[in-house]
């Protein structure tokens, strides 16, 4: 128990690393941008139409006052940190003045909705397959399956959202294609709303797993033929034992190590939204927030977003690494 | 007259080994056939092998590595799979509930006889058990489809196995990365035989366990096979574990079984200057002469020599060796071998080391 203790904290500690450090490169690449906000602001609002030099000047003094723009580069890193440690990401820019912290949380429920699903099932199916593929060499049915989701693996998935979006919205319009729900809908947690988001996010869904299968699939079916030549899976064949027991027990309990982690890191990247997907179904989650606040120079958003997400991938990175001793016990806490 | 009442000395006159064979390999060949670009490859790993095993007797199987040892004992175990298959011969065991021919068993047949009549302990002991599960489990996994018993009772016979084999049943709970290579050899042979098999065949249990650890390993498996009545097919090229174990010896050179007999009577008076070769290898106490090699290495399997496949290297070889197989003969009584010239004079081969 002693020895575990110091196993956590050490986790721990390392945990606070690398979450400042990771901070502090993005406060860092984003406040050295070119990109002032002050000024598209003020572009924003003098395009349509002259406004006098000194009424442009007295926009930018305010326009400073309330971004939070002022004092020395140090006496802002310092008021950043201060606001970071209680969750405060200070007003948008590009939304003035709704919170960060609000408009993040606002999206973050569709985007964790829609890849929590996708990731969890793509991993599933996938590492079955593949888990089956592996051992079951000979089975046609299989070996079609690794060849089609190889063939998918490789082309960008905004292209298979495009052609799915063809199929289904345009061929055979069937499914709707942009946005989380429909926009005039009562957005209480009713069943039919509940059906509503659902249907919505079936292609992202199957855009996202048609692609991110084929390396679950790949990865597991070779962890899989390394295992079974393995000496303890084929002392268990030549012991007699039922093959399902054996392809359960001795060959998948196995191979599940390496891809539970590679599972952890992915639901921690959740919560960097899946840009693309998002934009091309209009989603209204965090991916298309995080592009809307890079166009609009937005860099308290920006920080915001990358600061979440880079809590949640040293988080999830922490919990792996502290259940791991279970999955494999030959890990022992160190 | 009776003057002093001694226990009987088991294991000769109590388990005495019946006349009846436990196993009879017939003539067997097995051959590894690849086809590579259209280039059709044999590798004759057995080759036309027979010998028997009797009840209750430890036969020991020595060779040298690519000697085919491994390759005839998969073969013996029905664990072969392509490019590896028997192309003619029967390997046949006489169980006590009726006899089977290896080779004419469904899979489903093939694996109700495993582990209760015919189990297995595989090299390499460090790695055989399941790295993420329980002792316990590998037990389960292997024994309870072949007991009647279920749930504490089954648990209760494993114990008393374990015990019986001087292991702590403590032994269950641990993972295999836990214990010691030779509790983890010891684990494996009370694996093998916790469902009292009538024949266990082990692939070099005791290679890579140093000597001491190696001898506990080697009284064990005799203590077993005294307890069990079983037979023993021992493999290792380790002559000196042969002189101390095995009841009868088996030689291998190049797929061939060349000389057979009571381990004794070979290293007495070996008929194979191979054998000669080998035996002569070992140290002896008060022997200080340097050892020599044999000259050359063993044959490529898949190109053998012509006639005697030992030829190029013997050094008594004569003509006819070079053109004729020499068949297995009883020379002495028990006593087999496969050479020419100790068919014509048995004499001859014990001058040669």
């Amino acid at each position: 128990m002693r020895a575990y203790l110091t196993y956590l904290s050490k986790r721990l500690v390392q945990f606070a690393v690398v979450v400042f450090v990771g901070i502090n490169i993005t406060y860092l690449v984003t406040h050295m941008t070119p990109i002032n906000p002050v000024e598209q602001s003020i572009s924003a609002a003098t395009a349509y139409g002259a406004t006098s030099p000194e009424a442009i000047e007295m926009m930018r003094q305010s326009l400073r006052q309330l971004y939070g723009l002022e004092g020395s580069p140090w006496e802002q890193y310092v008021s950043f940190w201060k606001r970071v440690l209680v969750g405060d990401f200070g007003p948008s820019l590009s939304a003035f003045p709704t919170p960060v912290s609000q408009l993040i949380l606002r999206a973050l429920p569709w985007t964790v909705g829609l890849l929590l699903v996708s990731t969890l099932l793509t991993w599933f199916l996938g590492n079955l397959l593949g888990g089956l593929a592996g051992y079951y060499r000979n089975s046609r049915i299989l070996k079609a399956f690794g060849v089609l989701s190889m063939g998918l693996h490789p082309i960008p998935y905004y292209v298979v959202a495009f052609v799915l979006l063809i199929i289904f919205g345009f061929l055979w319009p069937v499914l709707p294609i942009s946005g989380g729900a429909t926009m005039a809908s009562d957005r209480s947690n009713t069943p039919a709303f509940m059906l509503d988001v659902a249907v919505h996010s079936i292609l992202p869904v199957l855009s996202l797993m048609a692609v991110g299968i084929g390396g679950w699939f790949m990865g597991m079916r070779s962890l899989v033929s390394n295992i079974v030549t393995e000496d303890y899976v084929v002392y268990a064949e030549l012991a007699g034992v039922k093959r399902s027991k054996i392809l359960q027990s001795y060959v998948m309990r196995n191979a599940l190590g390496p891809q539970v982690t590679g599972l952890a890191l992915q639901l921690g990247a959740i919560f960097n939204g899946a840009i693309i997907t998002e934009q091309v179904f209009g989603y209204p989650g965090v991916g298309s927030l995080l592009i809307s606040a890079v166009h609009a120079g937005d860099y308290s958003l920006v920080l915001g977003i990358t600061t979440v997400s880079i809590v949640a991938v040293s988080a999830t990175v922490l919990l792996i690494d502290l259940l791991y001793p279970l999955i494999d016990p030959r890990v022992e806490a160190r | 007259m009776i003057t002093e009442l001694r226990p009987i000395p088991p294991s000769v006159e109590l388990k005495a080994p019946q006349t009846a064979p436990l196993l009879t390999v017939d003539r067997l060949k097995a051959y590894y056939k690849t086809q590579l670009f259209g280039v059709d490859r044999e590798v004759r790993a057995v080759d036309d092998v027979s010998l028997k095993i009797n009840r209750n007797e430890i036969y020991g199987l020595a060779g040298e590595s690519s000697s085919g040892k491994s390759s005839l004992i998969k073969t013996i175990a029905g664990a072969i799979r392509p490019p590896f298959r028997v192309v003619e011969g029967s390997v046949r065991f006489n169980f006590k509930d009726g006899e089977r021919d290896i080779y004419k068993l469904s899979p489903q047949e093939l694996s109700a006889i495993r582990w209760s009549h015919l189990s297995y302990i595989m090299q390499g002991s460090m790695s055989v058990l399941n790295p993420v599960r329980r002792i316990k489990h590998a037990f389960a996994d292997f024994a309870l489809p072949h007991v009647s018993v279920k749930g504490a009772d089954f648990t209760r016979l494993v114990e008393r196995h374990l015990k019986r084999v001087h292991l702590d049943p403590a032994v269950l709970q641990a993972y295999p990365h836990e214990l010691s290579g030779g509790m983890r050899q010891r684990v494996t042979i009370a694996l093998a035989t916790v469902c009292s098999p009538e024949f266990i065949i082990a692939d070099e249990p005791t290679t890579a366990l140093d000597v001491i650890v190696q001898k506990g390993v080697l009284s064990m498996v005799r203590e077993i096979q005294q307890e069990l009545g079983s037979s023993v097919l021992f493999v290792t090229h380790d002559m000196a574990v042969h002189a101390n174990l095995t009841d009868r010896l088996g030689i291998m050179y190049a797929g061939r079984l060349v000389e057979e007999g009571r381990t004794r009577d070979v290293f007495k008076k070996p008929l194979h200057p191979y054998t000669a070769h080998l035996i002569s290898s070992l140290p002896r106490i008060g022997d200080e002469a340097p050892k020599k090699g044999l000259e050359g290495s063993p044959p490529s399997l898949a190109d053998p020599p012509s006639g005697c496949r030992f030829h190029p290297r013997c050094p008594l070889a004569i003509d006819i060796c070079h053109r004729e197989a020499p068949q297995m003969v009883e020379i002495l009584p028990g006593h087999r071998a496969a050479c020419h010239v100790a068919q014509a004079d048995p004499t001859r081969v014990e001058a040669v080391a």
